[in-house]
């Protein structure tokens, strides 16, 4: 049986002389879910370019239906049924979701668009794949999950047999995902082929039928699905055996380090972000903030770092009120910070990794003495913290764009842990690092806090805050609507329910002082149903 | 590998200078009778003359000197824009901080009797506070204000240009003199000379420790470490600490300082007095020479000998031949746009490294 598509010995260089891919042979049969899978910069996005006819391979052949076919551009690639899904989405916010969905092939009636038949059209679509959609709804005003679910239609619409996701789960809750990939099943189950980037394990196993794992621009592993492990996959993406688990000895739990009390802001736009947020952070504790990006975690941090000035509340560093302080006397006072955006707040770019690593520190000894700035240790620092964390780079002149994303985000760890703070605050400290950066960065954070250091993780992906945290703050629209003791009777659908904002506990808002006295408020229940499904358990219980 | 940078960068500059002459020759071809003379001219013009017909003999002793002293100002300047740019401020104040700098070694010289040399010293000091202020408040209407640096040293610029002519007419002109201007500045209140039979003052020496200072600051001190991060990534340098608010005003202000000593280059070094029109246009020079020097104080050096070196032999040619002014300037234009056209060489080595390993992987695969 011939494959429904077959890409042969593909090589790409690229005009800078890298090369992205190396005699790659890739083949997807009809009707399978196939992942792909690697680290970033193993060429899997590249090979999925080349197939999307958005670049054109140096080397090899395409092969689909068992014809060859050269696949000049994406017109190319929709003509002969192949859709792809990105990762950002490419969708008008101002227009409607039917209006997005036909844009491009629009029905008309005379010079206009048939709106009705737009929305019928959509219906239809939306009805036959089981991917819910409200075809009025205007882009901008709908939440992620449905505009992914847009984004598929989209392609579908256009007559695609063949549908790329490129890291589908990368912006969805444990819901949404579920959802995506019930959906996925039915696409399947209409004779669609899918082929899934992702470099998430659990969701390789969960998903997919057979899966082809590439390494610097080579495949190194095409197996069925159900005949590996996590582990396995694992090792083929890296090269070596990668610990998945971390063994946590139980908590120590030590002095409160940080005391956050009733902290509010509002951004300059006048909308509140963080509401009222009252939380401890102890020493030997990793304390999660999990919750759907956009609801306050970004510049609850950045309150707690000086970046922004708090508009009302307390926040207080081992006893003392830092709140209205400068970033540096915050920084002083025992705080640390792997910031969420790495590439605007974490480094600069066009400078050496040696200055990238004393930016918080540059000003005393042993760096400046009596007024005079020494090169010579700031270079000598960085040679060792290199050696220490494990950062690859031509040395430590070189310009930190020259790094990868994973060993950028080794020189932010680097910086932010050598700093021996006594609160450390890590927002999203693994997005976008591959799996080897990832396991250095979750074993740092707890090596941290077996230390008895006090860590603050922020995260959006609630895997990550589960598998690290000793206690799990949820943020919902600004508050913290629970902090819940983690352990193994803690579900993914119950810190769901609260990022959701189905659940909350009053109680979680005053811990200690404070917030208590307050009234209830009413919840505001989402409109979109919501149905929790044995498959996410069934995944967490493997995970375990 | 650096020094391999170095290397690749000295070639690529002698390349585009080639280039770029070779191009300027052409145009000259294209205007001139005697293209060779008027093109050796600006060649060659600014070097002083040895001959050895009547015994050893130097002459032309002034043209070098017009050469020393037009690179004077120009590295001044350079500097001063070499150190706001490096903090990605694109100040373009040094016009007017230049004017006030002359200004305050005017009324200081004309206005204060004080034996030499605390009379000389006095002026300097007035114009390199002049300058601090001139650039701290657009400094601090950009830190606290978020105003946009290029509009408000822009209209600075304005203010300053009035003010100059405003006290220079009603004040400190010379009402017996034919032209707009002032008394001669008395003796105490000039710089000295340095090379007779030229105007090369002093300011050179205080032009080359101004050289060595800034150097200093940029590379060895938590200021210099400050500019360059808040240049690099300004949300990476608050984030790190840096109060970014106090860098950018002050190093606004610091290039002021720059800006009004070229300014008291002009009236106490070269013109030893004050006129209207001092040199319209000449504070923007300073952008072309920190440019070149890619804001590196050691290459500002370097920059604004060389761009010195150009428009005096340009001046030399429009005097000694048939190629008009105009076309003086056009060629001197085209020099420093092939010379700033950063991505020209880039592109070149891409092209080739790209052609290299192409065949490398066509022969491995």
């Amino acid at each position: 049986m011939s494959a429904f598509v077959e890409m042969k010995q593909i090589s790409k260089v690229y005009p800078n002389g890298v090369v992205a891919n190396k005699h790659v042979d890739f083949a997807v049969e009809k009707g399978e879910i196939h992942a792909l899978v690697g680290e970033n910069g193993a060429g899997k996005s590249t090979l999925m370019k080349i197939l999307y006819g958005l670049e054109q391979p140096t080397h090899g052949e395409i092969w689909l239906r068992g014809q060859r076919v050269e696949i000049a551009n994406p017109h190319r690639a929709i003509d002969l049924g192949i859709g792809m899904v990105h990762q950002n989405f490419m969708l008008v916010p101002s227009f409607t979701i039917a209006e997005n969905i036909v844009l491009g092939s629009e029905p008309r009636k005379g010079r206009f668009l048939d709106r009705a038949q737009a929305i019928a059209i959509t219906e239809t679509l939306s009805k036959s794949y089981g991917l819910q959609v409200d075809p009025a709804a205007r882009i901008e005003s709908t939440p992620v999950g449905m505009r992914q679910r847009v984004e598929i239609l989209k392609t579908l619409y256009r007559g695609a047999d063949l549908l790329i996701l490129d890291e589908p789960t990368a912006v969805l809750t444990p819901q949404e995902t579920d959802e995506l990939f019930l959906a996925v099943r039915k696409l399947v189950d209409q004779g669609k082929t899918v082929i899934f980037i992702t470099h998430k394990l659990v969701e390789v196993k969960e998903i997919s039928d057979r899966v082809t794992v590439m390494r610097h621009g080579e495949v190194t592993g095409r197996v069925a699905t159900a005949d590996v492990s996590e582990a396995d996959i694992a090792r083929m993406m890296v090269g070596r055996a990668v610990f998945l688990q971390i063994d946590k000895p139980p908590v120590r739990r030590g002095r409160v380090v940080a005391e956050v009390r009733n902290l509010g802001y509002v951004a300059e736009t006048g909308r509140p972000m963080v509401r009222n947020v009252s939380f401890d952070v102890y020493a030997g504790e990793i304390l999660g903030v999990a919750g759907v990006e956009g609801n306050g975690q970004t510049e609850l941090v950045e309150v707690m770092t000086g970046l922004r000035p708090a508009t009302t509340g307390e926040i207080r560093i081992d006893g003392k009120p830092v709140q209205g302080q400068s970033a540096r006397r915050i920084r002083l006072s025992g705080v640390a910070h792997i910031p969420e955006d790495r590439l605007t707040n974490g480094v600069a770019l066009d400078a050496s990794i040696a200055e990238n690593l004393a930016v918080d520190r540059y000003n005393r000894p042993p760096f400046t003495r009596q007024g005079i700035l020494s090169p010579r240790a700031i270079q000598t620092q960085a040679v060792a913290l290199m050696q220490q964390f494990d950062i690859r780079a031509a040395g430590s002149a070189a310009p930190m764009r020259s790094l990868s994303g994973g060993n950028m985000q080794k020189v932010i760890v680097a910086r932010e842990f050598s700093a021996e703070p006594a609160l450390l605050i890590a927002a999203q400290p693994t997005r976008g690092v591959d799996i080897g950066a990832t396991e250095f960065v979750h074993t740092q954070l707890v090596a941290k806090r077996n230390e008895g250091k006090a860590v603050l993780l922020v995260s959006a992906d609630l895997a990550e805050v589960m598998s690290l945290a000793d206690r799990i703050a949820v943020m919902y629209k600004g508050e913290i609507v629970g902090i819940l003791e983690n352990g193994p009777h803690l579900t993914e659908e119950e810190i769901g329910l609260y990022m959701l904002g189905l659940k909350r506990d009053e109680g979680a808002r005053g811990e200690g002082r404070g917030a208590r006295g307050e009234g209830r408020r009413e919840l505001s229940r989402p409109s979109r149903k919501f149905q929790p499904s044995r498959k996410i358990m069934q995944r967490r219980s493997q995970h375990r | 590998m650096t020094q391999n940078k170095t290397l690749i960068e000295a070639i690529r500059i002698v390349v585009v200078v080639l280039i770029a002459l070779a191009i300027g020759f052409v145009i000259t071809a294209l205007v001139s009778k005697e293209p060779v003379a008027a093109y050796t001219a600006l060649l060659t013009g600014p070097l002083p003359k040895i001959s050895f017909e009547n015994g050893f003999a130097i002459t032309n002793i002034n043209r070098f000197g017009n050469w020393m002293e037009e690179s004077t100002t120009l590295i001044l300047l350079g500097l001063a824009v070499a150190i706001v740019f490096k903090a990605r401020q694109f100040s373009l104040g040094a016009e007017g901080q230049m004017l006030l700098g002359a200004l305050a070694t005017a009324v200081i010289a004309l206005k204060l009797a004080l034996p030499f040399p605390w009379h000389m010293i006095l002026a300097l000091a007035a114009a390199m506070a002049i300058g601090f202020l001139w650039g701290l408040l657009p400094g601090l209407l950009k830190a606290y204000l978020a105003v946009d640096e290029i509009v408000s040293t822009l209209m600075f610029n304005v203010i300053a240009l009035q003010l100059f002519d405003l006290l220079l007419f009603n004040w400190l002109r010379d009402p017996t003199a034919g032209f707009v201007g002032t008394v001669p500045f008395p003796d105490s209140a000039v710089l000295p000379l340095a090379i007779s039979g030229t105007r090369v003052s002093w300011m050179i020496f205080i032009m080359l420790a101004a050289v060595v200072i800034v150097w200093f600051l940029m590379e060895r001190t938590p200021f210099g470490f400050e500019l360059k991060m808040l240049g690099a990534n300004r949300k990476f340098a608050e984030y790190g600490g840096i109060n970014t608010k106090r860098v950018i005003a002050l190093s606004m202000a610091v290039s002021g300082i720059l800006a009004g000593l070229a300014g008291a280059h002009l009236s106490m070094g070269l013109l030893k007095r004050l006129t209207i029109n001092l040199s319209p246009g000449l504070g923007f020079e300073g952008i072309v020479v920190a440019l070149l020097a890619r804001n590196d104080p050691r290459w500002v050096l370097v920059a604004g000998l060389f761009y010195g070196y150009l428009r005096t032999g340009a001046q030399i040619m429009e005097r000694s031949s048939d190629v008009t002014r105009e076309v003086v300037l056009i060629i001197q234009a085209i020099i420093i746009l092939l010379i700033t056209a950063e991505q020209l060489f880039p592109r070149f080595q891409q092209w080739w490294g790209a052609r290299r390993n192409n065949e490398a992987a066509m022969e491995r695969g």
